[in-house]
């Protein structure tokens, strides 16, 4: 018995060192560098609570924490809605079902940078989506939607909603094909019309998956990075959490222990909302 | 057998002694484009060949995190015995004492080179001018000649500079009077500081005490340079702005030699005229800044590491290295009185302008400062904010920075 657990954590150490190298002592060295001014090429201080103090009364770190609200609250609710209803689409049988659900999925396994490049392209002055925009009444921005402060974060959101909605479909498609079919025909023995079925039995049914989605989405929209990055920069009033930690931490004075107390607010916010989905994923009682 | 045992272990010994007899030096450098990279080879190839007991370490950096790493690797001491700096990076390294004090060994063949101001920090020399920057104005003449200029015309004054963008601007709704770039990070301010100089405005007072960022002549320029990029502004990145305006659809572009170097690999086809960047009398300030080679304040090989950063930078190297990048301005004098510089008048106008550029202050805070700065001209560009405004609360700020 001993020899085998000798054996099994031998086995399993190279997965347990690389966990603890690479992520849990990172971790908790984050979280200690939090509480000190540690700045590289200066040195470090233990300075308690004093970073989380200066965040909550940094306007860029508010202001990015602002957009973030934005972008996740803005992205959720439509990805959700529309990743269900091409989910409904695709699961009819229909000719050339499965090239639309591959297209639908396509963009969700393409690089992010690409996509972010391909639409700064599209969202340029004189660009795609302007003379769209122009055709069906609405002026674009004169500089380019990126280039403006009322529609560059809109624009990202957009991008992000047509990217993960491939993705959520195949969750949200797994989850129609566990409902039973037995449960609809009895439905229409029963006379129920198609959408009295869509809001007694799929949306009940769904309500697991759909809350899966919600956790793992809004978790993926709190970190949201890539794009901005790619696409502007955190310029035009769209810099989010994890901008201004890359920012404060990497590019511009290089503040490890401030860019660690930032990561650390964005954990416990993530962690906050993340409980709360769970507490409701618990709930015995059906939320529709 | 025995005989063979003892020619190849004479061999291996013979191999490691000269392995210990060789210092190896470490360089740090950016220049990955296939265009440049052979010639920063053969210019190492050479100089060990000249130095036998000198064994050089190539490593690439790249614009993108290269500064990351050169950060993260002083921080770990673990730097390399030369780097290639930025002059905007040089304080922030001196300061934090990675950089050896150069200046015993530059005061030999100082005055042949240009560019010390931006390696002096607190008095003392951190680093040795490699090749320096500026930006010109770029001018399409074909443009120029339709709206009603001669075709050797080329605006002087700021006034005048604002009239002909105007007319350009006022051609057709596809064609722009003058490029202007959007909030780019370490660009815009760029494009902003020779306007802002060329109107006699200062960012601190002659003895760099006091932020003056909003003196009359400071916001007499920023509104100078808002009206040209609201009634004339083609706005874009400087990717963007640079090929709009190589594709004709723009009169005038503030570039340094890269886009020269663009045309002539491109084969870019259009009329254009390099010219000084305009002042209140002509020529203006342009903006200056350059590439430095330092030495680790704890390398072991500083004596190598010197004599490495005197070859690289030797007027030939120079000459070689800019023929290669397309680069307008060594630092070294006597490179700039080489044929090539000489006889090309694309290249002379770079090095006129240098002779009147301005380099921002040699200051570790630089960073937070140019970020200070470009948050306030984004504010009057592109968001609410008045140029005075603007300006006034970026002094408050930069102030309030120099105070902590």
């Amino acid at each position: 018995m001993k020899q085998s657990r000798k054996t099994a954590l031998l086995l399993a150490s190279p997965w347990i060192l690389t966990f603890l190298i690479f992520w849990a002592i990172p971790l908790v060295h984050s979280l200690i560098i939090g509480f000190t001014d540690y700045q590289l090429l200066k040195g470090s201080e233990w300075i308690g609570l004093a970073n989380y103090k200066e965040l909550l009364s940094d306007q860029s770190f508010l202001d990015s924490l602002s957009n973030t609200f934005i972008f996740v609250l803005g992205t959720i609710p439509v990805t959700t809605i529309i990743s269900l209803g091409l989910a409904l689409l695709v699961n009819r049988n229909f000719k050339g079902r499965a090239l639309f659900r591959s297209a639908y999925f396509l963009p969700s396994i393409t690089s992010m940078v690409v996509i972010a490049l391909i639409f700064a392209n599209l969202y340029e002055r004189g660009g795609y989506v302007a003379t769209l925009a122009a055709m069906i009444g609405f002026t674009p921005p004169e500089h380019g939607f990126l280039f403006d402060s009322s529609t560059a974060l809109y624009s990202i959101m957009a991008m992000d909603v047509w990217m993960s909605v491939g993705y959520y479909m195949l969750i949200f498609l797994a989850g129609l094909k566990a409902i039973p079919d037995e449960l609809y025909e009895a439905a229409e023995i029963a006379g129920a019309s198609r959408i009295r079925q869509f809001f007694s039995i799929t949306l009940p049914l769904l309500q697991p998956v759909a809350l899966f989605i919600l956790v793992i989405n809004s978790i993926k929209s709190f970190q949201v990075f890539i794009e901005i990055f790619v696409m502007t920069s955190g310029k035009f009033e769209t810099s989010t959490i994890v901008y201004f930690i890359y920012e404060t931490g990497l590019r511009t004075d290089f503040r490890l222990g401030y860019a660690s107390a930032a990561a650390y607010l964005l954990f416990l916010i993530i962690g906050g909302f993340s409980l709360i989905q769970f507490a409701l994923m618990r709930r015995k009682q059906p939320l529709w | 057998m025995s005989r063979r045992i003892a020619f190849i272990s004479l061999a291996l010994f013979l191999m490691a002694s000269t392995a210990i007899g060789q210092t190896k030096v470490t360089w740090w450098q950016f220049w990955t484009d296939p265009n440049i990279r052979p010639t920063i080879q053969a210019i190492v190839d050479e100089f060990e060949k000249q130095n036998p007991d000198i064994e050089v370490e190539l490593t690439d950096l790249t614009w993108s995190n290269g500064h990351e790493k050169i950060v993260i690797a002083f921080s770990t001491g673990r730097g390399p015995d030369v780097v290639e700096l930025g002059s905007d990076w040089i304080a922030q390294f001196a300061e934090s004492g990675h950089l050896a004090d150069l200046g015993e060994f530059v005061s030999s063949d100082s005055a042949d080179f240009q560019g010390w101001g931006m390696a002096t920090y607190n008095e003392k020399i951190y680093a040795r001018p490699w090749f320096l920057g500026t930006r010109v104005m770029y001018v399409n003449r074909t443009l120029l000649t339709r709206a009603g200029y001669d075709n050797d015309f080329v605006p002087y004054t700021l006034d005048h500079f604002k009239e002909v963008a105007y007319k350009i601007d006022s051609l057709s709704n596809k064609i722009y009077g003058f490029g202007s770039n959007t909030a780019e990070k370490h660009r815009l301010y760029k494009k902003f500081l020779p306007f802002f100089w060329s109107m006699d405005a200062q960012l601190f007072t002659d003895d760099g005490k006091y932020c003056i960022i909003s003196s009359v002549q400071a916001v007499d320029a920023l509104i100078y340079y808002k009206e040209l990029h609201d009634s004339t502004g083609y706005v874009g990145t400087q990717r963007q702005i640079e090929d709009a305006f190589l594709d004709g659809k723009i009169g005038f572009v503030q570039s340094g030699d890269w886009l020269l170097k663009r045309i002539e690999l491109e084969k870019r086809n259009i009329d254009f005229v390099i010219t000084n960047v305009p002042g209140l009398k002509y020529p203006g300030y342009s903006f200056k800044g350059g590439e430095f080679l330092a030495v680790n304040a704890n390398s072991e090989n500083k004596v190598a590491a010197k004599k490495l950063i005197r070859f690289i930078t030797s007027p030939e190297n120079q000459i070689k290295f800019c023929k290669a990048n397309y680069s307008a301005n060594p630092s070294s004098k006597e490179a700039q009185k080489d044929p090539y510089f000489a006889e090309n008048e694309n290249l002379q106008a770079f090095i006129r302008q240098i002779r009147l550029a301005v380099h921002p202050p040699v200051d570790p805070d630089w960073v937070h400062i140019e970020n200070i700065i470009e948050e306030a001209i984004e504010d009057a560009l592109f968001g609410q904010g008045l140029p005075a405004t603007a300006l006034r609360d970026a002094q408050i700020k930069i102030t309030n920075l120099k105070k902590k």
